[in-house]
C-alpha cells in the first residue's frame, strides 16, 4: 500500500475548511441582453444601411426609368400616413400590451412565491407554458378563439382585431414579467425577511413595505428590455391582418403599382423608425442598469 | 295548473315561431344594416385599382365606388373594412361585415360558404408575366420550373397540379415581382388584367404575357349565406344587373384605368333594355 500524496498521486483535495474563490453570479434580474445588443449599435449604422439601401434603386434606374429621386419622392409622400396611421398604432399596441402584461405578470409573479402550494404550482406552470410558447402560435390561438363581438345583456361590444392582438401578445409578456418579479424578490437577501420577522412585521407587510420597494428599482431595466423586445415583435400581428405599420407599408407599395424598386426603401424606412423608437429605450435601460447595479 | 299551461303554450309558440322563421327569410343582415343606418362593406386594401389606399390613407378603387353606390341606393352610411383573401369569407360568416366586394373569384366551393349572387360584375383569367428572352409559348413548358405567385390565389394550385410548375408564393405582388427580376423564378402567375396593366405601364419592357389565358373566372360579390335568396341577395342581384345595363361598370373600368374587357362590353349588350335605342 503506497502512500497517497494529494497533488502528486491523487487529485489535490482537502477536507479542511477552505475559502473558495469568489465568483460573482449575475443577479436574476440583470438579463437585459437585447437592450445590451441594441444599445451597442452605434446610432448611425441603421441610417447608413438605409442610405445604402437606395443604391440598388440607383443601379436599376438605367434599365427602367424609375430613378432614385422618384423612389424618395414616393416614400416622402407616404411618410405621414405610415407614421401617423401605422407607427402610432404600433406604439399604442405595444404600450397597451405592456400594461396588460405587467399587471397580469405581477400577480403571476407574486403567485409564484405564494405560501399556498397549489397557487405556487399553478403560477409556475402558467409562467413556464407562456414563456416557452412561440408568440405567433399564441397569437393565432387568441385570434381564432375570440369572437369579433361580445353580447352582454343585449349590448354588443365589438372586439376589433387589434384588441385580440394585444391580448395575444400580452400572454408571453405576462409570463416574462412574472419571472422578473419572482427573480427580483429572490434577489433581495433573505436575511431581510428574517430581520423583518424579528421586528414583528407580518408577511404581507414585509413583502409590500420592505421587499417590493427594493425590487422595483431592480425590475425597471429588465422590464424596459422586455418593452423593447415587445415593440420589435409587434409586426408579427400584420400576419393576422391587423392594420399596423408593416401591413400599411405593403398597402402603400401596392398603391404605387408594386414597383420592386420600392421594396427596400419602404421596408428600410420601417426598420429606421423602429430603431429610432427603440434605441433610446435601450440606451436608457443600459444606463439605469449601470446606475442600479452598484447599489445593494 | 293554469300558469303551467300558459307557460307551456307560450314556450310552444316561441319554438314554432323560431322554426317557422328558420325556413323562411329572417333578413337579419338587411334589417341590421337598416337599423344601424350604415352598411359595413369588406373591400381590398391591397389590390390596385380595385381597392387600395390613397396617400392620406383613404380606401379608394373601383370596388369602393361600387360599395358607395350600394350604400346610396339603400340610403345608409358606408363603412369600409379592409379584408384579405384569407379572411374575407370568415368576416362575412361572422357578421363582421354585411357585404363583401373583394375581388373574389366565383368558385363552387365558395358558394357553400357565402351567399354569392349574380350576375357577376367582372371576370379575369390566369396568365404569366415572363421575360421575353425565355420565349415561352405554352403552359407545359413550366413543368418542374420555379414559378412565382401570390399567396391565396386559387390558380396557384391549378398551375401546380395541371402543369407541374413549382409555385413559390409571396405575401405581396412587389415581392413576387422582385423575385422574378432576381431570376428566382421563370414567370409570375397572376390575373391577366393586372399583368396587362403592368405591361402597359412601360416598366416591364423586357417582359411579356406569352400564354393563352386560362381558367377565365367570373368575380363575385357576396352577402351572408342565409340572405342569398332573401331581400339582401335579390337587391344585390338587382344592383349588379343595373350596373351592367346602364354601363356603370364599363365607365368605372375606364375611370380606374383597367384594360377594357370583352366580358363587360358583352354583358352590357346582353342586359340592354329592349326599348332603348
Amino acid at each position: 500500500m503506497s502512500r497517497v500524496i494529494p497533488g502528486l498521486t491523487a487529485v489535490s483535495k482537502s477536507d479542511l475548511p477552505v475559502l473558495l474563490p469568489f465568483k460573482p453570479t449575475p443577479a436574476a434580474t440583470t438579463r437585459v441582453n437585447f437592450s445590451q445588443w441594441l444599445a451597442s449599435i452605434p446610432f448611425w449604422v441603421p441610417f447608413m444601411i438605409f442610405a445604402a439601401a437606395f443604391w440598388p434603386v440607383h443601379a436599376f434606374a438605367q434599365s427602367n426609368g424609375f430613378s432614385l429621386t422618384q423612389a424618395f419622392e414616393t416614400l416622402w409622400r407616404w411618410i405621414p400616413f405610415l407614421l401617423l396611421h401605422g407607427f402610432v398604432f404600433t406604439v399604442i399596441i405595444s404600450v397597451l400590451t405592456m400594461l396588460l402584461g405587467t399587471i397580469l405578470g405581477v400577480f403571476l409573479g407574486l403567485g409564484q412565491i405564494s405560501r399556498n402550494r397549489f397557487v405556487r404550482w399553478c403560477s409556475y406552470w402558467i409562467t413556464q407554458i407562456f414563456r416557452n410558447s412561440p408568440w405567433l402560435v399564441l397569437l393565432f390561438i387568441v385570434m381564432l378563439s375570440f369572437p369579433f363581438q361580445i353580447d352582454l345583456f343585449g349590448l354588443s361590444i365589438p372586439v376589433p382585431d387589434w384588441t385580440k392582438a394585444v391580448i395575444g401578445l400580452s400572454l408571453p409578456v405576462m409570463a416574462n414579467i412574472s419571472e422578473i418579479v419572482r427573480g427580483a424578490i429572490g434577489s433581495v437577501p433573505s436575511a431581510q425577511w428574517e430581520a423583518a420577522e424579528s421586528l414583528a412585521f407580518s408577511r404581507r407587510q414585509t413583502l409590500f413595505e420592505i421587499i417590493l420597494p427594493q425590487c422595483i428599482k431592480r425590475m425597471i431595466p429588465p422590464w424596459m428590455n422586455w418593452y423593447a423586445i415587445l415593440t420589435m415583435a409587434t409586426p408579427i400581428v400584420s400576419i393576422l391582418g391587423v392594420e399596423e405599420v408593416l401591413n400599411l407599408t405593403r398597402q402603400a407599395i401596392e398603391a404605387e403599382n408594386n414597383r420592386p424598386e420600392l421594396l427596400i426603401p419602404f421596408y428600410g424606412f420601417v426598420l429606421l423608425i423602429f430603431f429610432v423608437y427603440c434605441y433610446p429605450i435601450a440606451r436608457l435601460t443600459m444606463w439605469l442598469e449601470r446606475k442600479y447595479a452598484v447599489k445593494l | 295548473m293554469k300558469t303551467v299551461l300558459a307557460a307551456t303554450t307560450a314556450l310552444m309558440t316561441c319554438f314554432s315561431a323560431v322554426s317557422a322563421t328558420a325556413a323562411e327569410c329572417s333578413n337579419e343582415a338587411w334589417n341590421r344594416v337598416m337599423e344601424r343606418g350604415s352598411i359595413i362593406v369588406g373591400v381590398k386594401a391591397d389590390y390596385k385599382p380595385w381597392g387600395y389606399r390613397s396617400t392620406d390613407g383613404e380606401l379608394v378603387g373601383m370596388e369602393i365606388d361600387m360599395a358607395k353606390d350600394v350604400a346610396d341606393k339603400m340610403g345608409v352610411e358606408l363603412e369600409l373594412v379592409p379584408v384579405q383573401s384569407s379572411n374575407r369569407m370568415q368576416f362575412l360568416e361572422q357578421g363582421k361585415i354585411d357585404l363583401m366586394i373583394a375581388t373574389m373569384s366565383d368558385r363552387a366551393d365558395r358558394r357553400e360558404i357565402v351567399g354569392i349572387v349574380g350576375p357577376n360584375y367582372y371576370t379575369s383569367g390566369t396568365n404569366l408575366l415572363a421575360p421575353k428572352p425565355l420565349k415561352l409559348t405554352d403552359w407545359e413548358q413550366l413543368r418542374d420550373k420555379p414559378v412565382c405567385g401570390k399567396q391565396g390565389a386559387f390558380y396557384n394550385q391549378i398551375v401546380e397540379e395541371r402543369y407541374g410548375a413549382k409555385i413559390i408564393a409571396f405575401a405581396g405582388n412587389a415581392e413576387a415581382k422582385q423575385a422574378l427580376r432576381d431570376k428566382k423564378c421563370i414567370g409570375f402567375v397572376y390575373d391577366d388584367s393586372s399583368i396587362m396593366a403592368d405591361l402597359a405601364s412601360g416598366d416591364w419592357d423586357e417582359f411579356e404575357m406569352p400564354m393563352k389565358t386560362e381558367d377565365d373566372n367570373p368575380w363575385a360579390l357576396a352577402v351572408p349565406k342565409d340572405e342569398r335568396n332573401c331581400v339582401f341577395g335579390r337587391f344585390m342581384s338587382g344592383m349588379q344587373y343595373n350596373w351592367h345595363k346602364d354601363g356603370t361598370l364599363v365607365e368605372l373600368e375606364k375611370k380606374w384605368g383597367i384594360q377594357p374587357t370583352a366580358y363587360l362590353a358583352g354583358q352590357q349588350d346582353r342586359f340592354k333594355d329592349w326599348l332603348s335605342k
